[in-house]
């Protein structure tokens, strides 16, 4: 086997892929390695692959050759509590064209792709091989080391892309050597069977149009949410919680998710479906504040591994920012070889090319969006807040009614107070 | 979803080898636990009784709450499976 190569990624996730693709695609000799059987076996996320504006630009066909589910014509967010729910919706024919704003996808499937279209254009792709310990000779990367087996595979730059716990970013000391359980979450999904038609007409869609819902209130009490997205003839429900308030809570994951597809609302949306797979990871949700070093001699740092995740409370992005941070690193790479130069001089340059991209102008925009996140009232208050409003509004029982505003008033007094729910807005309005 | 039921929904090739050893004395002597709660695949059990606690990798999902959560760093081993083993999915 070939071992020495101009650059090793690693990790075949999206961060690793779109970074592969782009070095291959320049005529580097890179190596992409991969801890799964294939890649893809290991990943796993909640199922909204955001537009990939980056990914477009080497295939402007990308929908219709990637492997997609659905893609998302109709989003909503639903306020619920044991015993009610409120939603809001969001339709157009804008999201119903392409370019496409977002789909769902199977990981299995989506990363293979990615990588295959890296092997395509050039890179090998090296399966079923754990990264063991990263090389370094005179303070230099000089390559990596694969559980079990011998020898190390060697070259002049590296690209950490291994993903939110990024042991490969630890051991060039990029990253602290503990997380902080305020800063991650912990997303666990059921994947449901139901035939197409019954999707299609259980959610309002047609064609190959998918529909995104995310829920607020459904996580007994601990900071987090839940979703449900629709693929093509299966459904993804599940929940995300931050892992410091499910500590707390003790109660464990699945017993929530059972809560949650047990809410009455929400169970007739599973009715007939059966589940076919359990699946969990973790989240970097700490934003801006958590970002590691993203370069230093010989390496950087891509996707979840430098916690390019923003969750907004709006949309949770992540593997858009982790392709485009993969590409951003491979064009840093692809001029480190023509300078023969892979110091932090001049590897610093992704940073500043990572600056001056959406992804760090969105993550610093919602710096505050954690802060926001952190507010417990959220979870419950607020969505039996609005549940008893709505209830309010539309029961009829022979009693007079209260004004609108007045019920608003008296509402927020008695369920969250009125100093409470001013602090909350100034806190979502500096956060959004 | 019964947690009990995993081996039914998700696949797993096992490896002989755990990919993650606990230092048990560091975790007889934490308060926290949040391991047990935590763990989306149940792989942690406290014994009350005998004041142990015990990890069994083969449901593990690889997915690193039980990494976050420790803050005792109770871990003489936390890797992930060697190449080809551990958690298979499908379609997730």
């Amino acid at each position: 086997m070939k071992r020495e190569f101009q650059a090793i990624v690693v990790g075949a996730g999206p961060a690793g892929s779109s970074a592969a693709l782009t070095m291959a695609r320049a005529g580097l000799d890179v190596a992409l390695i991969e801890r799964g059987t294939f890649p893809g076996e290991k990943n796993m996320f909640g199922g909204l692959l955001h537009r990939m504006t980056s990914i477009e630009e080497v295939f402007p066909d990308f929908w219709s050759r990637a492997p997609l589910e659905r893609h998302i014509a109709k989003k909503g967010t639903t306020f619920m509590t044991g015993e009610a729910s409120f939603n809001v919706q969001h339709e157009t024919v804008n999201f119903d064209r392409t370019p496409y704003n977002g789909y769902t996808v199977f990981r299995p499937r989506f990363d293979r792709w990615l990588a295959e279209e890296a092997v395509s254009a050039g890179a090998t792709l090296l399966n079923r091989s754990t990264v063991e310990d990263v090389v370094i000779r005179n303070g230099k990367i000089a390559g990596v080391t694969i559980a079990g087996r011998k020898g190390e595979i060697s070259a002049p730059v590296i690209v950490a892309a291994d993903g939110v716990l990024s042991f490969t970013a630890k051991k060039a000391g990029l990253r602290k050597p503990q997380f902080s359980p305020d800063q991650m979450a912990v997303g666990v999904k059921a994947l449901f069977d139901m035939p197409k038609e019954v999707i299609d007409d259980r959610f309002g869609l047609v064609r190959n149009q998918g529909f995104a819902n995310e829920y607020v209130g459904c996580t007994g009490g601990v900071r987090g949410g839940g979703f449900l997205y629709t693929n093509y003839d299966t459904i993804s429900v599940g929940i995300v919680v931050h892992i410091s308030s499910l500590r707390d809570s003790g109660k464990t994951p699945y017993d929530l998710l059972n809560d949650f597809l047990a809410q009455p609302q929400f169970t007739k949306l599973l009715r007939g479906g059966r589940l076919q797979e359990y699946s969990a990871h973790v989240i970097p949700e700490g934003g801006y504040a958590m970002i590691p070093e993203l370069y230093g001699d010989g390496i950087l740092v891509a996707g979840d591994a430098a916690a390019l995740c923003n969750a907004t409370g709006v949309n949770l992005e992540g593997i858009n920012l982790a392709s485009h941070s993969g590409i951003l690193a491979a064009r840093t790479i692809i001029d480190a070889h023509e300078r023969k130069d892979f110091s932090r001089s001049t590897l610093k340059r992704y940073k500043e090319r990572l600056d001056l991209s959406w992804v760090m102008q969105d993550l610093k925009g919602f710096k505050n969006a954690p802060k926001m996140l952190h507010i417990e009232r959220i979870y419950n208050e607020y969505p039996e807040l609005v549940c008893s409003m709505m209830e309010h509004i539309y029961r009829i029982d022979g009693t007079p009614k209260t004004s609108i505003p007045k019920l608003m008033l008296r509402e927020a007094r008695e369920k969250v107070g009125l100093k409470n729910v001013l602090s909350d807005l100034f806190t979502a309005w500096r956060a959004l | 979803m019964n947690i009990d039921e995993i081996f039914d929904y998700t696949s797993f090739t096992i490896d002989r080898e755990p990919h993650i050893v606990l230092d048990k004395d560091v975790c007889a002597g934490c308060d926290q636990r949040g391991c047990v709660n935590c763990c989306p695949a149940r792989c942690y059990t406290w014994s009350e009784a005998e004041g142990k606690m015990t990890f069994v990798h083969d449901g593990c999902l690889e997915c690193g709450t039980c990494y976050v959560v420790c803050q005792r760093n109770a871990f003489s081993r936390w890797n992930y499976p060697r190449g080809g083993y551990g958690v298979a999915y499908r379609m997730t």
